[in-house]
């Protein structure tokens, strides 16, 4: 009988999970982000977009308390024979006189159909399209991002599940989902939102499964997993911030989806209750006078543009900033 | 991989099976009648709903349905196109929407691409500026806007294109819808593939390839484009199966019967038509699920490492 | 430039225009034209490119129930009776036809008309068409039953009999129809032109595939001006051609209509101002815009779409606060805070009247004195109009009266029944909350599928909603407001109403044709002294129709279009 060598079990081994492993990263992390908001700040054409955005959201809160007319008042007057007189249909003017019964009525974007100001409006609308889009993609980001990533990471039958439960959620057309949720709440902003909330974080999801699915085979997470980290703890602090890049850009493009979707729920009855406006309800009444009245459909869509051009700068920037490149330095 | 790919099918099917069973359910528990009437009695509708079985529990309509499904019967439109067997009416609309889809979804792609590659290789200068604000146009503004634009002045203003979709003229008519629906493709493949290509530009084995002096058009396609191709082809995908279902608003500004104008009528048109819901939901559910299978098996030709993963999380 | 361009589609007249027309007028009427209009330098040969608002849901006379899909079998089909351009009956495939004394029995002699397919169209050929309408029991079957009285419809519509052969319709021979009705009908003719009233022939219809008749030009009989010429299901556009068969041939000037649905007023006036379109419908800004046109406001020609758009109260406890629409002076503010002018002539702009009776105007005329029932618009000022002031005082009493002093109702609308109809429940929000203090209105926007399935259940507080008449007697509004009729929305029952309305339709007034119409006037009093709707408007449509398109009749009941006379220069 060979001297005995002793045959290593598994009891013999145990994962480090009491160390504390985040020590360096901590350290890390701050010098990290501190350089993200550098480099940020640094990026011209971040800083425009941010701008942009900036300038919207002071018009979205400002816009209407600084408007002499309410985003639902119908501005009109009964004249000598008693019929009423409404200011629908004017084309944008500052109201310093002329012809017509409103020449002396300034209204920066003219009004709509039914003589309401549509500067006011627009800028109510931004603010309703920007509350539905800021609080959908947020939740959206949250869901999607950890959806992805989980069903990314650990693959096999937990993906396979996970994927079927996407599929079967994705395969349901919107307008079926939304038409049964009519059921159970009121429509209006809170539908619209709900609405969104369940149909776009697939999108994120599957960014952020694509991501994990690249990323995950990599030796540093090799090298984490050896070391005994968590699983949720590799996902979470170790792949999510190398994941984040595409996920932006995902927002980015999300926001404008949002945007549409709630233009088109309103469309067929289920988006924001007039007279509350939207800025897509406000495409959607444009559209039906582009080519008699096109100064209505304008600044909603100008403003849609700018929007989406700002988020999509400040992603751009923001992108390039999570994942400084060596030329950079 | 033969095996992988066959228990993805198997798994998809049964996906699907499960998708028309929540389809049924939910089709029938939305608002509005199948039998919208002003002018007949209560008696008349309930006689009407007998007939067609709504009142048998839901299992055993759901069990007549899915044999029809099986003899390719998808029944008959209640408050739509009420005479007519919804799979003929379903095939005309098909082949319009997946015409003009298909046609957007090359262009999308394509002229994506190339805006993309270019606005890569060209990082920080001026063409990738312009790249850049083109693409981001396409998500700024809505297909149907740039529609009625392109409808003002090549239809109307000057006559070069027909005012309204023809289908006895498809590909002549079908440009302007084509165009305006390609647009967010486009856009998003072009920015999509910018970034992931100066990512992947930027990582240590195309630095290696390039000091190995592999350099132009075998460095870009054979190393930079593969690896970039992968999330492109997840956020291409369900954009596939959108433009290949009908754009409602552009399918209603060019007057083209399309599917998603009828899953519109279906639902929000004069009543909720059971059967044209349902078959339509079908349909793209069969689409998606199809896609994403094509997408999944794609992966695995685009990244070998995912194909192993994939292996070994199978075995 | 913009003028230029106009002015030479405009100038269409001209044949020399007519041929640039021709060959630029777009696709749509092109496809029609294929093989009429072979020889493009053929005025003749142009087809009239004609809007429509919706989709052709079925060519169908059982299945059908939108005007569209109404006007296009009326195109191919004709009635034993038709109208004419007044809207009268006037003979169709009948040549003529008798009535016996009692007024219950009506003979009608048919001419000698042919299908397409050549066969001659025959008495049976109704006989077939209407049993089948009373088998199966769609939307229009109460045209036998409810509004035609004929004998044992009301049984087979019901599902009580199930042989169609009690239906009182015979053919004695080829060219003889005889129908008996259980009571005098004074409209019974001009139900005739109504397209539930067609014929169809029993041998073509068997010989197809179930479910096919009417999906295809092939699977389709005509037997009146024009033939089905290119048509599918679901289809944007269709066309029909002239039916050289069609036994008033020489009538019949237009070689073909082409049909394109269009999806705004928007596009719709492009596609007019383009040349693609020769008639079509707008609304709002594009009425204003075409008005002070000065070439299109030649083309703009308004005619009656005769349907009413009317408030309906929810009257029961579930609703509106535990039924505080019960209360006939909180129904009488409402109706008296609005401004049904400023409705018309700010927001729906396309030529509609401001309807202050429960009848609207201008489509039911006295057979004696040829007097619209509701030409005075102001008989009902004391219960109905714009009158602030006094909405103020029917409010106070409705509060003292329930106890309450603020009010907050929801009002259901739909949002694909026109442009307008969003426009107008905003004005009405407008109106009544700046008239009327304490009382909210949300508004709730939902498909006309589900605001119809809201009223049936009696699920909503107050309705924007419309009815269209479907013959031409006072009978086919106020017949709705009877208790328990399933159009009784508000659930308002009165007995004096009740009985006035039995003795109109079965009871003392049926051989007395002025006592009924008086009775009916005091059945409508009833309805506006309480205030059971609150009429809006009376729908018009503005129509622009080009310059060389001529003789295109217009009707509010039944057939809004009629082409038999049209031409096209």
């Amino acid at each position: 009988m060979a001297e005995m060598t002793y045959q290593p079990t598994k009891e013999d081994f145990e994962f480090l999970t009491g160390r504390d492993i985040t020590t360096d990263q901590n350290f890390a992390s701050q010098s990290y982000w501190k350089g993200v908001a550098i480099h940020f700040l640094r990026d011209r054409r971040a800083m425009i977009g941010l701008g942009i955005v900036v300038v919207i959201i002071i018009l979205a809160i400002l816009g209407p308390i600084l408007s002499p007319y309410g985003y639902r008042d119908i501005v009109s007057f009964t004249d000598e024979t008693g019929k009423e007189v409404v200011a629908k249909g004017v084309s944008p003017q500052l109201g310093l006189g002329g012809d017509g019964p409103f020449a002396d009525h300034m209204f920066l974007f003219g009004t709509d159909d039914l003589g309401r100001d549509l500067w006011t409006r627009t800028w109510q609308g931004a603010r309703v399209s920007l509350i539905i889009a800021f609080v959908t993609i947020f939740i959206d980001m949250i869901i999607g991002m950890s959806y992805g990533l989980i069903s990314g990471y650990f693959g096999g039958a937990v993906d396979n599940i996970m994927q079927r439960i996407v599929e079967v959620a994705n395969s349901v057309p919107r307008l079926v989902i939304v038409s049964v949720l009519a059921i159970f709440m009121p429509k209006g902003m809170g539908l619209v939102i709900v609405a969104l909330l369940l149909t776009e974080w697939i999108g994120m999801s599957k960014i952020a499964r694509a991501e994990m699915l690249r990323i995950k085979e990599q030796e540093y997470v090799l090298a984490s997993r050896t070391l005994g980290a968590h699983s949720m703890h590799i996902i979470f602090k170790q792949i999510l911030p190398n994941t984040i890049g595409p996920i932006i850009t995902q927002m980015m493009f999300s926001i404008p989806t949002a945007i549409f979707t709630e233009a088109f729920l309103s469309f067929v009855g289920v988006g924001i209750m007039l007279p509350q406006c939207s800025i897509g309800s406000l495409i959607e009444s444009g559209f039906n006078n582009i080519t008699t009245l096109p100064y209505q459909i304008l600044p909603p869509i100008i403003v849609l543009a700018l929007q989406m051009l700002g988020f999509n700068f400040i992603g751009d920037g923001f992108r390039e900033a999570l994942a400084p490149k060596l030329e950079d330095m | 991989m033969k095996k992988y790919i066959l228990k993805r099918i198997g798994l998809a099917l049964a996906t699907l099976l499960l998708i028309i069973f929540v389809l049924f359910v939910l089709v029938r528990i939305m608002p509005g009648n199948p039998f919208p009437s002003e002018r007949m009695s209560a008696e008349q509708i309930a006689n009407k709903r007998a007939e067609m079985g709504l009142d048998d529990p839901i299992l055993v309509q759901f069990g007549r349905y899915m044999m029809g499904l099986l003899h390719g019967d998808f029944g008959k439109g209640t408050s739509l196109y009420y005479g007519a067997p919804i799979k003929t009416v379903i095939a005309t609309c098909i082949s319009n929407s997946f015409r003009i889809g298909g046609l957007a979804i090359v262009m999308g792609t394509v002229v994506g691409l190339l805006l993309g590659i270019t606005a890569a290789l060209n990082k920080g200068h001026f063409l990738d500026h312009f790249c850049t604000v083109f693409s981001i146009l396409g998500v700024c503004v809505p297909g149907y806007v740039f529609l009625i634009f392109l409808q003002y002045y090549f239809s109307y203003k000057i006559s070069i294109f027909p005012y309204f979709f023809d289908g006895s003229r498809f590909l002549y008519s079908s440009i302007l819808p084509a165009i305006s629906l390609s647009l967010f493709t486009m856009s998003t493949v072009a920015r999509f593939t910018r970034n992931e290509m100066v990512e992947v530009m930027d990582s240590d084995y195309v630095h290696l390839a390039e000091s190995k002096g592999m350099y132009g058009a075998k460095l870009v396609t054979r190393h930079i484009l593969r690896n970039a191709l992968i999330p492109i082809v997840t956020v291409l995908a369900p954009l596939v199966v959108d433009l290949l279902t009908g754009a409602l608003v552009i399918e209603k500004i060019y007057g083209i019967n399309g599917i998603g104008k009828l899953m519109v009528d279906a639902i929000a048109g004069e009543g909720v038509d059971y059967n044209y819901v349902l078959a339509l939901g079908i349909l793209y559910s069969a689409l998606y699920i199809g896609i994403m299978l094509v997408v999944d098996i794609l992966y695995g030709v685009l990244d070998p490492r995912i194909r192993v993963s994939a292996k070994e999380g199978d075995a | 430039m913009k003028n230029l361009n106009r002015r030479s589609f405009l100038g269409a007249a001209g044949s020399a225009a007519a041929l640039f027309l021709a060959a630029c007028g777009g696709g749509s009427s092109d496809s029609g034209s294929s093989d009429a209009g072979a020889d493009a330098a053929a005025p003749a040969g142009k087809y009239l490119g004609v809007m429509l608002g919706t989709n052709v849901m079925s060519l169908d006379t059982d299945l059908a129930t939108d005007g569209d899909s109404f006007e296009v079998i009326a195109d191919c089909i004709d009635g034993l009776m038709q109208m004419d351009a007044d809207g009268a009956a006037v003979a169709g495939l009948a040549e003529s036809y008798d009535l016996s004394d009692d007024g219950c029995t009506y003979t009608f002699h048919l001419r000698d008309a042919q299908w397409s397919n050549g066969t001659p169209v025959t008495a049976n050929d109704f006989v077939f068409a209407w049993r089948r309408i009373c088998q199966n029991a769609g939307e229009y079957a109460y045209m036998m039953d409810e509004i035609g009285n004929i004998k044992g419809a009301a049984a087979i519509i019901a599902g009580e009999q199930s042989d169609t052969t009690t239906l009182a319709v015979n053919a004695t021979d080829d060219k003889t129809l005889v129908v008996e009705l259980e009571v005098p009908v004074s409209f019974f003719p001009s139900l005739m032109y109504f397209p539930t009233f067609y014929p169809i022939n029993e041998e073509f219809y068997t010989s197809l595939e179930d479910g096919t008749y009417g999906t295809s030009p092939d699977t389709f009989l005509s037997c009146g001006a024009f033939q089905l010429e290119d048509y599918l299901p679901g289809t944007a556009s269709l066309s029909v051609k002239k039916n050289e068969g069609y036994w008033d041939a020489a009538r019949i000037q237009l070689p073909g209509i082409t049909y394109q649905v269009v999806g705004s007023s928007d596009s719709a006036l492009t596609a007019f101002k383009n040349g693609s379109l020769d008639v079509v419908m707008i609304s709002g800004s594009q009425v204003a815009a075409a008005e002070e046109d000065a070439e299109l406001s030649q083309n703009l020609k308004v005619t009656g779409a005769g349907y009413m758009w009317y408030l309906s109260f929810s009257q029961t406890e579930k609703n509106a606060q535990g039924g505080m629409l019960a209360n006939q002076n909180l129904r009488l503010a409402i109706s008296n805070s609005l401004d049904r002018e400023s409705l018309v002539d700010n927001y729906v702009m396309d030529g509609s009247l401001a309807t202050y009776t429960a009848v609207p105007p201008q489509f039911a005329a006295s057979a004696t004195t040829g007097e619209d029932f509701s030409a005075d618009q102001a008989k009902f000022d004391a219960f109905i109009g714009h009158h602030p002031e006094q909405a103020q005082t029917y409010l106070a009493d409705a509060k003292k009266e329930l106890g309450v002093d603020t009010f907050e109702f929801t009002m259901i609308y739909g949002n694909n029944e026109g442009d307008e109809v969003a426009k107008v429940a905003q004005a009405i929000k407008e109106q009544v909350e700046g008239n009327l203090e304490g009382v909210t209105i949300n508004l709730q926007a939902m498909t006309k599928a589900e605001r119809l399935d809201k009223m049936q259940n009696d699920n909503y507080d107050v309705a924007l909603t419309r009815w269209g008449p479907d013959y031409a007697d006072p009978m086919t509004y106020l017949g709705m407001w009877i208790t328990n009729n399933s159009n009784n929305y508000g659930f308002w029952s009165n007995a004096e109403y009740d009985q006035i309305i039995a003795d109109c339709t079965t009871g003392a007034y049926i051989n007395d044709y002025d006592a009924r119409w008086a009775a009916l006037y005091d059945a409508e009093t009833l309805v506006m002294q309480e205030a059971v709707i609150a009429p809006l408007y009376t729908k018009a449509n503005a129509n622009l129709i080009s310059a060389g398109a001529q003789g295109i009749e217009f009707h509010p009941v039944a057939l809004n279009r009629v082409y038999k006379s049209a031409t096209l220069a």
